[in-house]
């Protein structure tokens, strides 16, 4: 046995070669909340990594004349003034392999879920310039959420940046980990980037993803609340260099940051603490630049530069509903689209509560497949209209009976876009429920039992609509023979249906 | 009013005493110290002289070497490091400081501004004591 060890030992140190030159050295100054001020490093850039001699890491934010400005990765309490600080030539850049997937890391690419050490394949740096317009091509791809609020209202593709905006308790993460969850066998990389978040909430989400099985295909950055407020101000960054690695080998890949607002409030404390001239809501100027080159990064290559894509779901948490707040504003600007999740319809039980009517999409659209744009076509200005006129029959006047007509099937859409939690919905099932809804086949069930019609009638329809079934899957579009098929199927289960 | 920094002083020291000998050097120097006084800036001053030294290393390209080793050196082992270091830097001007470290074990470390060239026994250890930590 100690031969084995002496042995290995020996070949371990013959492998060894060391490679003595130059170094450029600095001193720290002073350490001060995660902060460090290091003199020397004359040639340092902006970005770069250095090392402390007690072999924490550190990013250099602020380049000044005498002085550099170190933001510590780590605990900060083991470094002292005089301590060494070496220039280390290169940018921040975290271990990626494949064998990444399933585990939870922290902002630097090390496991922290107990699953022992990820062996590494490469090293990605956490800041990189964003594709450029030649290697992108436009959005065409659903990102299927499994949410029929958002497959048919507001859909997203794949490469689109689409912003969860709304206040607290509103369902912002539910919205992530069901879009997650129905990723399974979508062919589509997950990663959950938690900033600033309670450790339990991130527990209890991996577990919920690892009973869904949702965990093989899903990483997770986390950056606790209790951490220095460098790992949050770094952590989407790493979040989204593990991304690139996988749109690299020309996957799909799904990004959720959630949030961007304790990012940004962890970047305002960073700036503060290196002296940085505070702006709005004492935020630093370059704020907008701090998001906006992070979701620069989610794009669509094209085939010629090796495909993949990458899907962002920022979030933003609101204070009592004010989205024009400075980061609200800044992240809603940037991004493709968003969104809205309001306290009154969570309230009121519409759940998932999404506002339609401030929710948008700008490019997913022409991602949509052809079936779900047929019948999911008006449902966004039907319920506007629905929404208007349910405000104006408030005052208790007569309606005509096309305004009632209106009303009542507004009360059915929304209780049809009701969805539980972790419960997400086929495509398929979507568009069975979406059309008996548009042509009016559910006009005549009581709002009561709209979930128990659906419920029966995707089942049923699955039996008895084999073809309609076969052509949406297969051409995600349906003849008329398709179309004939699942309206008689309709019309059977109605007959049979207890009203 | 603009923060006065210990460079600026320096600087205006620098070029006040430029080419001045004598009693107009010291008389220059004495109105430099009265208008540290006077600005409250005494508490400064070695950071002060340092920026000086900096400034007149620059002007002189004066090169100022930390040579640390384990045993004490021959002076022509010194000499022939500060003639590599001059080549180097091709500086007209050598200043170099000698100290002794045991913990060094071996080896030397020679410090030029922030520039470390460390061959010492202790760090070739130290590399090869994470090279065997490392994960593989």
């Amino acid at each position: 046995m100690s031969n084995y060890i002496v042995e290995s030992l020996r070949k371990e140190i013959e492998a060894f070669k060391i490679e003595i030159k130059t170094e450029k050295v600095g001193r720290v100054l002073e350490v001060f909340d995660g902060i460090a001020k290091v003199s020397g490093l004359s040639d340092i850039k902006s970005s770069e990594m250095v090392t402390f001699s007690n072999g924490e890491i550190g990013v250099a934010l602020n380049l000044e004349e005498d002085t550099v400005g170190v933001i510590i990765l780590g605990d900060f309490s083991k470094i002292k003034e005089g301590d060494e600080v070496k220039a280390t030539g290169k940018i921040l850049e975290i271990p990626v392999s494949d064998s990444i997937l399933g585990r939870v890391v922290n902002a630097i690419g090390v496991s922290i879920d107990g699953k022992g050490t990820i062996k590494a394949g490469k090293t990605y740096p956490i800041e990189r310039v964003a594709p450029g317009v030649v290697t992108r091509q436009g959005v065409s791809e659903p990102v299927v959420t499994g949410i029929k609020v958002i497959d048919a209202i507001i859909p997203i593709g794949r490469g689109q940046r689409e912003l969860i905006i709304g206040d607290r308790q509103t369902g912002k993460t539910a919205i992530a980990i069901d879009a997650i969850l129905n990723q399974k066998g979508q062919n589509m990389i997950c990663v959950y980037v938690s900033i600033g978040q309670k450790d339990s909430k991130l527990r209890k989400l991996q577990a919920r993803l690892e009973q869904g099985g949702s965990m093989n295909y899903t990483v997770i950055v986390s950056a606790g609340a209790s951490e220095a407020a460098a790992m949050s101000y770094i952590a989407p960054y790493s979040g989204v260099a593990i991304a690139e690695y996988f749109m690299d080998q020309g996957k799909d890949v799904l990004i959720i940051y959630d949030d961007l607002s304790k990012h940004a409030v962890a970047y305002r404390e960073i700036s503060l603490l290196l002296r940085r001239p505070p702006g709005r809501e004492a935020y630093p100027g370059d704020v907008f630049y701090l998001h906006s080159r992070l979701l620069e990064r989610a794009c669509r290559r094209n085939a010629k530069y090796g495909g993949g894509s990458i899907t962002a779901f920022p979030i933003i948490e609101t204070q009592a509903g004010d989205i024009s707040a400075y980061i609200p504003t800044n992240v809603i600007s940037i991004t493709d689209g968003q969104i809205f999740l309001e306290t009154d319809l969570f309230y009121k039980g519409i759940r998932p509560a999404i506002n339609v009517g401030s929710s948008v999409s700008r490019v997913g659209s022409s991602a949509q497949i052809k079936a779900m744009k047929k019948v999911a076509g008006t449902l966004k200005l039907d319920l506007a209209q629905f929404r208007e006129l349910e405000a104006f029959s408030q005052f208790g006047s007569d309606l005509d009976d096309s305004t009632k007509r209106q009303l009542e099937r507004g009360k059915r859409a929304v209780e049809v876009l009701k969805q539980l939690q972790y419960a997400p919905v086929k495509t398929e099932h979507q568009i069975v429920t979406l059309y008996a809804l548009t042509k009016g086949f559910m006009d005549d069930i009581s709002v009561a039992k709209i979930k128990e019609f659906e419920a029966e009638l995707v089942d049923y329809s699955e039996r008895n609509a084999k073809i309609f079934y076969k052509e949406i899957k297969e051409s995600k579009m349906w003849t008329e023979k398709g179309e004939e098929q699942l309206k008689k199927a309709i019309e059977d289960f109605k007959s049979n249906f207890v009203k | 009013m603009s923060k006065i920094f210990p460079k600026n002083v320096a600087e205006a020291i620098y070029e006040a005493t430029e080419g001045k000998s004598g009693t107009l050097l010291a008389l220059t120097l004495h109105r430099g110290a009265r208008m540290l006084h006077d600005k409250r800036i005494l508490g400064k001053s070695n950071e002060i002289l340092k920026a000086l030294q900096n400034i007149f290393d620059k002007k002189t390209g004066t090169v100022r070497v930390k040579i640390t080793t384990a045993k004490n050196m021959e002076s022509r082992e010194r000499k022939k490091i500060e003639n590599e270091i001059k080549e180097k830097y091709k500086a007209p001007i050598v200043i170099s400081e000698f100290f002794e470290k045991e913990e060094l074990l071996g080896g030397m470390r020679i410090e030029v501004g922030d520039e470390v060239l460390d061959t010492s026994y202790r760090s070739k250890l130290q590399k090869l004591e994470n090279f065997l930590r490392q994960e593989k």
